[in-house]
């Protein structure tokens, strides 16, 4: 378990102080200790910090509204808290926009990097801080893409959710329609039925119509023969009687 | 779950390298750049617990050492992790006195003294650097950790502490006062890390009781000094060590010379033994050509290529303890299932290439498989690579010390030592080996030899050893280990009666499940066993009133945590066997540390030079 042993530095510091006053030997401490504070920055680091202050920008403003992004599932959010998607998309651009500046930054400060002469040591130091901030700004890329991962998740979920609804109201009319066309379809049947009942009366109908026909004409013809031998028979009568007549004339003339 | 002594070590560097204050959970927070400076020390520390790109991820741009030309840059804070020796102290007032940077946090590896504290006030004073020096920082972490269950002392200057240093016969008592105080320290910052006050025992009679004694002496004046006291209330940590204290038992390495010259047949053992590896990593040729011959007849291009053998690597965890076969196996099959892998990731891509022109029913039915499939895959592919990188660096490493298992014939040694240490029966005569021209080097059949000599009841006669010593010089081993074991040998001899080096043969299978003496050591203070080796040993508890010369201990109860630590040096061998024998035993924690690690190669030296006097 290690020792902090600060305390004890600072001790010896103010040992070492008062020991030197008393040989006096001393330093200019105030001066060159606010000198110090302001020692200027170089502009490597600054910018540095300045990349990586934006990148916390971002992840605090992505934490700030997931909440409300993500619309929580809490089932009495109110209006206030809801998020149109048009608000969602604008994030999304945004966020975009920033990381692609965030990316472009750090790739120009490692070509500003790579031009400077500096020594090796250094070199490398701020090769290896640029890694670690583009390892930060992945981190927080992917915050973001989690984010989006779930809201298209639940877009599509919402979608699969309107498609379900469309296709069972689909399904509920192609059910009635169903039902309705077996109806039809059995009623279909009873006129089959019935009509193939009726061809056969028809035919028998036709049959004896046929056979009525035929027998009117036989009919008539026997009414045209028998009105000629009628009208035959006729004239023989009339022939007899008067042969009959003749003869009794004859006989008549005869006895006189 | 206790977080282990690596867990806490690498917390604690993290919490320095952000300021001193607690790492943040959260992932988009801004960065905040730094620069790390350490001298040597710091980097032997830091290396086996963060790797580079940990470094750059908690916002390290640069990391330098401390003794390096280093410009200035004035607009980033720096944070110094150093051990607070005069030179590093004078660089420190110069790095002030140039300006060089922002800020200046200073950490010190191990508690810095009032005096060098105020040469640096003095410097900062002189420089109107005072508002810059932000924070110092006693780290307390003077240690090396390189396994959950594994540390070491230190890695530069360890010729300092070495078992050479701390046995030479002409050793002047300042010399023998700065090593202990220098292992002290370590043992210090490492219970410091730890957060416990362990319950030391320790032989009589040599460096280990030295060790202890000061080590005791130094716990108890923390733990009076309430005000400063390390061990209070939140270093305590969540009960880790609630119920128990832990069990710190202290062996000197002149209790066992013949592991460390053991030829061994598990992975990480083999590998610190044929091959460069420090600090976890391993370092090798890579010829082009697969055929190395130890003597380099017909170098290839040679270019060296080093490997981490780190804790996330998984296959290194599973695999570091077992026999070597096993691992040749396991890589296979881990080869096997990556092959399996990849051809399912090949067959998906031909899948989806197909997909659009072909309307069988198969391909339209199994669309929303393939889509998951193949999501599966491409966010497998990282994995897979990685994996792929492991196995290469697996087949690698284990192919380099096949070979060398093969030209040296290893096996024939590991099984033969196996014999000798456990004193079973023999079937190639000693002889035979040595004289045999084609198995291993010189130094193999030396560390052979002084197996032998150690291991025996009685030592040979004058004849056969003179034999001994022929056939060995002809193969033109160097004998000057040999007269400082001889010597060794009669010491030990005359102190301990009955013969010490017997191992424990609890399965009778080729790799036999042996306990080694400290582990055998470790086992009896343990489980409060009697036994008359570990009897006579003494007790401390810097927890007591009243320190006391008994040996009796307190509580009865066995132990749940122990660490084991060798005074003289350890190796990879006594870990992997006390790592088996934990595993045996749930429930039970155990942590192996040494002043250094050597293996084979190096004790040799030190032996010889140790004979040469």
């Amino acid at each position: 378990m290690a020792v902090d042993i600060t305390v004890l530095f600072k001790a010896s510091v103010k040992t070492v102080k008062t020991r030197n006053k008393a040989i006096g030997v001393g330093f200019d401490l105030p001066k060159e200790e606010i000198f110090k504070k302001s020692r200027p920055k170089h502009g490597f680091s600054l910018k540095a910090k300045e990349v990586i202050s934006n990148i916390t920008k971002l992840k605090d403003f992505l934490l700030q509204h997931r909440k409300d992004y993500v619309n929580a599932g809490s089932l009495i959010s109110s209006d206030l808290t809801r998020m149109t998607d048009n608000e969602r998309d604008q994030i999304d651009q945004d966020a975009q926009i920033f990381m692609r500046t965030c990316s472009e930054a750090i790739k120009q400060l490692r070509s500003e990097a790579e031009k400077q002469v500096i020594p090796t040591q250094i070199r490398e130091h701020r090769g290896a801080v640029l890694d670690l901030i583009e390892i930060y700004l992945r981190g927080v890329c992917k915050l973001y893409s989690e984010q989006r991962a779930i809201r298209v998740k639940r877009v599509f979920e919402q979608e699969n959710q309107r498609l379900v609804s469309e296709m069972s109201n689909l399904v509920d009319e192609v059910r009635q329609i169903e039902g309705k066309v077996v109806e039809i379809s059995r009623l279909q049947e009873i006129f089959a039925e019935k009509v193939l009942m009726q061809e056969t009366e028809i035919d028998s109908i036709h049959q004896l119509v046929v056979g009525a026909t035929e027998n009117v004409k036989e009919g008539n013809e026997d009414i045209r023969e028998a009105i000629k031998n009628n009208a035959g028979f006729r004239v023989w009568i009339l022939f007899f009687l008067v042969m009959c007549s003749f003869s009794l004339l004859f006989l008549d003339w005869y006895d006189s | 779950m206790a977080a282990s002594v690596r867990e806490k070590q690498a917390a604690a560097l993290k919490r320095m390298l952000n300021f001193n204050t607690s790492p943040l959970k959260n992932t988009a927070a801004e960065p905040v750049w730094k620069v790390l400076i350490y001298d040597r020390f710091g980097q032997d520390i830091i290396s086996p617990l963060l790797a580079v790109k940990e470094l750059r991820d908690m916002g390290i741009t640069l990391h330098l050492l401390l003794h390096s030309d280093r410009d200035p840059i004035p607009d980033v804070p720096a944070i110094y992790f150093v051990m607070p020796t005069e030179e590093n102290i004078d660089r420190i007032c110069q790095d002030l006195r140039n300006q060089l940077y922002e800020s200046y946090y200073l950490n010190f590896i191990s508690a810095i003294s009032r005096s060098k504290l105020e040469d640096i006030a003095s410097a900062a004073l002189s420089a109107n650097a005072v508002t810059q020096v932000t924070k110092v920082f006693d780290q307390y972490l003077n240690f090396i950790t390189l396994e959950d269950d594994m540390f070491i002392l230190c890695n530069q200057n360890k010729e300092l502490i070495s078992y050479h240093a701390i046995n030479k016969p002409d050793i002047m008592d300042t010399e023998m006062e700065a090593i202990m105080d220098t292992i002290v320290d370590s043992l210090f910052c490492f219970f410091v890390t730890l957060g416990a006050v362990p319950i030391i025992r320790c032989p009589r009679g040599n460096a280990a009781e030295m060790v202890a004694v000061k080590l005791d002496k130094k716990l108890r004046e923390n733990l009076r000094d309430a005000r400063n006291s390390l061990f209070t209330g939140d270093n305590m940590g969540a009960g880790q060590f609630s119920f128990q204290r832990p069990l710190f038992v202290l062996a000197d390495r002149n209790l066992d010379l013949a592991t460390p010259l053991h030829h061994t047949w598990t992975y990480q053992a083999l590998i610190h033994d044929v091959l460069d590896f420090h600090l976890n990593r391993v370092s090798m040729d890579e010829s082009v050509g697969s055929e190395a011959s130890p003597s380099g007849a017909r170098p290839k291009k040679k270019n060296k290529k080093s490997y981490d053998l780190t804790a996330a690597d998984k296959f290194w965890q599973k695999h570091k303890g077992s026999p070597f076969p096993e691992v040749a196996e396991s890589v296979q099959e881990e080869l096997d299932t990556y092959r399996a892998q990849e051809d399912e990731v090949k067959r998906l891509k031909s899948i989806m290439g197909l997909e659009g022109e072909d309307e069988g029913p198969i391909s339209s039915i199994s669309m929303s498989d393939n889509t998951a499939k193949l999501t599966s895959a491409v966010s497998s592919l990282p994995e897979l690579l990685e994996k792929k990188r492991l196995i290469d660096l697996h087949t690698n490493v284990a192919t380099a010390v096949l070979d060398h298992i093969k030209s040296r014939k290893l096996d024939v040694y590991f099984e033969y030592e196996e014999k000798l240490m456990s004193k079973s029966t023999l079937e190639k005569s000693l002889l035979d080996i040595i004289s045999d021209p084609d198995a291993g080097t010189p130094e193999d059949k030396m560390r052979l030899f002084l197996i032998f000599y150690i291991t025996a009841l009685q030592p040979p006669s004058e004849t056969d050893l003179d034999q001994y010593k022929k056939a060995l010089l002809e193969t033109g081993c160097d004998l000057s280990s040999l007269n400082y074991i001889k010597q060794w040998n009669l010491f030990s001899r005359v102190m301990n009666s009955g013969s010490q080096f017997v191992m424990e043969g609890v399965k009778h299978l080729v790799l036999k499940q042996h306990n080694l003496p400290v582990t055998r050591i470790l086992d009896n203070l343990m489980e409060m066993k009697s036994n008359p080796e570990t009897d006579d040993y003494r007790y401390f508890d810097p927890k007591m009133l009243r320190g006391s010369e008994s040996s009796t201990p307190r509580n009865k109860n066995p132990f749940q945590e122990a660490i084991v630590f060798v005074v003289g040096g350890g190796n990879y061998i006594e870990y992997q066997n006390l790592v088996d024998y934990t595993k045996a035993k749930p429930g039970k924690r155990v942590l192996y540390g040494c002043s250094e690690l050597f293996n084979a190669g190096q004790f040799i030296k030190q032996l010889s030079s140790l004979g040469q006097k």
